[in-house]
């Protein structure tokens, strides 16, 4: 969910520069304003390569290949998370059409880019369902996009698996033919770190907290419940404030939290703010026994080189995919995306999130044996699912029904703590917090 | 204790704007430019800093006089090259002008360094200095009383050399100090100049504070643009007063109120616009009057 925190960050700051420049304009007593032009620039058609190629290899089906469309924002604001959404795509089709493909039948993806824009988003779907007349759907990234796409693809009755898009205002909608590929929506991602705390010996069980989050539709319900939950267990609140998603010094905040003195933080955090709270607690020394943080500290050495490399040790964070988990099909989807994209890389949250959705989607098909989006649609509400994000299943209306994974920093390295089945160390979690270094 | 802890903050944050944002005010009082370009200066000079830092292990604020000098030589350019050429066609155009060059250096940034966070850590970086219950963190020390000092260093500079008078004169009257003998382009290259260095400087001070990626410079133009509105375009002293006030609500709200900081900041700009149309010190503008 990292990046999806972080495109916002950048909306927010896009609405900021052009507040300046609306001020800049009056005070150089501009006369003209120029509009950059609509976003919505044309999308041509990009269909994936990866699966003709792999078509020409001695497909005999009279019928052809399947046909999945796609829209996803390759260009805009998205643009970075949509060009990995399309990698985890592709290396999907790569591995599936090499062992024989669906049903018998190659799949060929049909791609439209929709250049970060809502109005786009829903001409790629219509013009994929009335034109390229594809026989099944995957979602494009990102709440924001998934909401106007859900509306045509219900309207159509046609299967959306998103693999990004848990904002609670789509499921408002009570949609039939949605669901969410990740594990849980928002308010739930908060659960394995609470479930984590009621299993600690009484010791180590934190008496005070400490929540501070960024007011952020992703990161602001996790720690709001995290604290509803913990507070249930007895552990009595100190500190509680929501700051704007501008905020990036929290120095003032680090000076009120230390005072408090609480054994637990939990900051909802997006990048800048949670590199900014660990550093203000090591300036005035204070070290939480247990630190959690939302998005930040998922985001690899660009976390560790903020911090200062050593200091990541202990904290928790929740996340959707780690290139570690023992969950079927992982090792193979890592091999793919590194063979199609260089060897070494570990693919981005989105590009695993993307795969997932792709497997949910497919094993749809294989359980139903047949591409009616209705029937595809019933078996989704009435099954579950083994993805490389592990078992997913959904309630009537899409929600994802299971736990982010729990993960914290080791020794240098980011271990999957909880649930046991995705664990990646046997479930050791490192209680208390070791000292600042 | 605490308020003492919370005016330590402002003032040290206050001392950071000021210098970031004497370098807009200052362009804008010599050349009628609003530079919204000073955010992408600031970026350039805060990942180039991160560069030589990550390749050579300099420490970072040794590279003050350096990337001011860049960032300066930089300005020069861009004012021979570009700004000097689009200015007779009015502010407004040196507006868009300055805002192509953002975005341009934005893309350049994201080419060269990717869209990735980039941090500065010496040593001291999370080190802090405590006086009784007071904790100041080193790197806002160095960087708020480092501001000040370089800010007053250009003031006085500006106030007793003659190239600094010379510079003051053309931005009072163009043609009253060209026939005095001021060459109004050679002033204006050199404002520009400053203006730029000081995003050179300030580019390096914020490495040491905050972790740098290009898409950053749209926060630090919308909060530079308040501040020098709030003291009043073309007001050394005023972008002054302005970053201390905004660094004094930005400390006190984030204590406080935090889920109301961002409306504290800017409801004091539009409060104080309110009852001073052209800021604290601005002076009003020849258009006004006629």
């Amino acid at each position: 969910m990292n990046h999806v925190h972080r495109r916002l960050g950048r909306r927010s700051r896009v609405v900021g520069l052009a507040a300046a420049l609306a001020v800049a304009g009056l005070v150089a007593s501009a006369c003209s304003s120029s509009d950059s032009g609509s976003a919505a620039a044309s999308a041509a058609p990009a269909a994936s390569s990866a699966a003709s190629e792999a078509a020409a290899g001695g497909d005999t089906s009279a019928e052809g290949p399947i046909r999945i469309g796609i829209s996803l924002p390759l260009t805009g604001d998205f643009s970075q998370p949509g060009s990995e959404a399309k990698k985890g795509y592709e290396a999907w089709a790569s591995i599936i059409n090499a062992n024989g493909g669906l049903l018998g039948r190659q799949v060929e993806l049909v791609i439209l880019d929709d250049a970060s824009s809502q109005e786009q988003v829903v001409t790629d779907y219509n013009n994929l369902i009335s034109q390229e007349k594809v026989d099944l759907l995957l979602g494009t990234f990102s709440s924001l996009l998934n909401f106007p796409a859900s509306t045509v693809a219900e309207n159509n009755q046609m299967v959306l698996v998103a693999p990004a898009g848990g904002s609670p205002k789509i499921f408002e909608a009570n949609p039939k033919f949605y669901f969410f590929a990740q594990q849980a929506t928002a308010p739930n991602q908060a659960n394995p770190f609470v479930n984590m705390i009621a299993a600690l010996p009484d010791d180590q069980k934190p008496k005070t907290a400490a929540y501070v989050t960024q007011d952020d539709p992703f990161a602001a319900p996790v720690i709001e419940s995290m604290q509803s939950q913990l507070e249930e267990m007895g552990v009595k609140t100190v500190y509680s404030e929501v700051y704007p998603p501008e905020t990036t010094n929290l120095q003032p905040f680090a000076s009120k939290i230390a005072a408090a003195k609480p054994d637990l933080i939990a900051q909802g955090a997006v990048f800048e703010d949670g590199v900014s709270l660990v550093k203000s607690l090591i300036q005035v020394g204070y070290n939480p026994s247990l630190l959690f943080q939302t998005s930040a500290p998922s985001n690899g050495s660009q976390f560790t080189d903020a911090i200062g490399t050593g200091n990541e040790n202990g904290i928790f964070y929740a996340v959707s995919w780690s290139e570690k988990a023992p969950t079927p099909g992982n090792e193979e989807f890592i091999a793919e995306y590194q063979k199609q994209n260089g060897e070494g890389l570990v693919p981005a949250e989105d590009a695993a999130d993307a795969y997932a959705a792709a497997e949910v989607l497919a094993a749809a098909v294989e359980g139903t044996g047949g591409l009616d989006n209705v029937a595809l649609k019933d078996w989704l509400h009435a099954n579950s699912v083994e993805t490389i994000l592990g078992q997913l299943s959904w309630d009537e209306i899409g929600r994802p029904q299971g736990d982010f994974l729990l993960a914290q920093w080791q020794d240098g390295s980011v271990e999957i703590v909880a649930p046991e089945g995705a664990s990646t160390n046997g479930g050791n979690v490192i209680v208390p917090k070791p000292a600042w270094q | 204790m605490e308020i003492v802890q919370v005016l330590a903050f402002g003032l040290l944050l206050g001392g950071v704007y000021a210098l970031l944002a004497s370098g807009v005010t200052l362009i804008f009082g010599v050349l009628d430019v609003v530079n919204v370009a000073q955010g992408a200066f600031l970026v350039f000079s805060a990942l180039f800093t991160w560069q030589i830092w990550d390749a050579f292990g300099v420490e970072p604020l040794l590279l003050i006089p350096v990337m001011g000098f860049l960032m300066g030589v930089l300005g020069w350019g861009i004012y021979r090259g570009m700004v000097m050429r689009v200015a007779p066609q009015g502010p407004g155009m040196t507006v868009l002008l300055m805002f192509g060059v953002a975005l341009t250096l934005e893309g350049i940034l994201n080419l060269i360094f990717g869209n990735k966070f980039k941090s500065v850590t010496p040593p001291y970086f999370t080190e802090s200095f405590t006086i009784g219950q007071l904790v100041i963190p080193l790197p806002q020390l160095i960087s708020g009383v480092l501001g000040f000092l370089i800010l007053g260093g250009i003031y006085a500079y500006l106030r007793l050399s003659w190239a600094g008078r010379a510079l003051r004169a053309s931005a009072q009257n163009k043609d009253g100090a060209a026939l005095v003998g001021i060459s109004s382009v050679k002033s204006a290259s050199f404002a520009f100049a400053i203006g730029a260095a000081t995003a050179g400087v300030g580019g390096v001070l914020l490495s040491i504070m905050y972790p740098i990626y290009p898409a950053t410079q749209y926060d630090w133009i919308a909060r530079l643009l308040g501040i020098v509105v709030l003291g009043g375009f073309g007001s050394i002293p005023g972008a002054v007063i302005g970053s201390l006030i905004l660094g004094m609500t930005e400390a006190f709200a984030n204590t406080y109120l935090p889920q109301w900081s961002s409306l504290f900041f800017y409801g004091t700009i539009l409060l104080i616009l309110l009852f001073r149309p052209h800021g604290l010190m601005g002076a009003k503008t020849r258009e006004d009057v006629a």
